[in-house]
């Protein structure tokens, strides 16, 4: 099948798409790549296409056989981010790969939630472990009407009730790399899980 | 688990094996992969979905990938299996066929014992 202007105009179209959904996680060179292969699957098949019942028809059935742009986009992503998150376990692929399942999945969005709450509290707590020496008084155990409520800092200090000396450090550094750390576990265990189900 | 998940889960756990056969014969490009795929097994639902898991096998080294220009009126990206996908193919076709003949194995029992579903 030989296609019209038209029809050239819908396989850019698709691969327009394509090619900015990609963008959006991968290396330029990557998605090149992607692209160019995706652009060969098509116009192979186009080829081999008698054209019936008419072009667009012929042309619309490729497409859906290949699937829409953003559906093939989010194969790739979740092929790619999931799998160097999990491979390499560090924390940039980590947020990435839960970043992008979470607007794409409703599990990705607690995920990042959670993922969240986990990295802010454990650099709260490595935050206070370096302010202590800084501002001796300013952080310790915050406690109200005599009970210990909370570790924390208060700038200005005002009236709050602070105790504690430097062994604040060691336990708030602790609480903190622990923190980090269970995040950063629970986050990859949930990456391997999402990898074993993902959709093909 | 629904019946759709399980069969997809099964498809799913199939698909790179699938693949790696598919290119033991010698080396094919992205369309004609799937064509045979199509041929032989229902396993691709989506056709662009193969590219990104033909792109993994590749990092994880079991496949090797290479443009050709000049044999058709567009590039064709060829996929070959390396010695560690040879391998790495060899152990999975065992492992299918030591689960396959399992389950058969429980399959023939239950319908030996004849019971008839509560």
């Amino acid at each position: 099948m030989r296609l019209s202007d038209v029809g050239e105009s819908r396989v850019n179209g698709y691969l327009f798409v394509l090619e900015r959904s990609l963008k959006s996680f991968l290396p330029a060179d990557v998605v090149r790549d992607a692209v160019r292969e995706i652009e060969s699957h098509v116009r192979e098949r186009i080829e081999s296409a008698d054209g019936s019942p008419n072009e667009r028809a012929a042309l619309e059935q490729i497409l859906a056989q290949l699937g829409p742009p953003l559906r093939v986009a989010q194969a790739y992503s979740t092929e790619r981010t999931v799998d160097e998150a999990v491979a390499t376990g560090n924390l940039v692929p980590i947020v990435r790969a839960v970043g992008h399942l979470a607007v794409s999945t409703v599990s990705g969005f607690f995920m990042a939630l959670w993922l969240l709450i986990g990295y802010l509290s454990a650099f709260c707590f490595i935050a206070l472990a370096v302010l202590k020496p800084i501002f001796p008084a300013n952080v310790g155990v915050q406690f109200i009407g005599g009970y210990p409520v909370a570790l924390g800092a208060h700038f200005p200090l005002g009236d709050a009730d602070l105790r504690g000396g430097y062994w604040v450090i060691p336990i708030a550094l602790f609480a903190g790399l622990a923190i980090f750390v269970g995040t950063q576990r629970g986050a990859r265990r949930f990456l391997s899980w999402w990898r074993e189900r993902r959709v093909s | 688990m629904s019946h759709e998940t399980w069969q997809e889960q099964l498809r799913r756990g199939g698909l790179d094996l699938a693949i790696l056969l598919t290119v033991s014969a010698g080396p094919r490009y992205g369309l004609a992969i799937i064509q045979h795929l199509e041929d032989f097994t229902d396993l691709v639902v989506t056709e662009g979905t193969i590219y990104p898991i033909l792109g993994r096998l590749t990092r994880e080294g079991l496949l090797e990938a290479e443009w050709v220009e000049g044999e058709a009126p567009h590039p064709r990206k060829y996929y070959k299996l390396t010695r560690q996908g040879a391998k790495r193919l060899t152990n999975m076709k065992a492992e299918w066929r030591e689960f396959a003949g399992k389950i058969g194995r429980l399959m023939d029992a239950a319908e030996r014992s004849g019971h008839a579903p509560l």
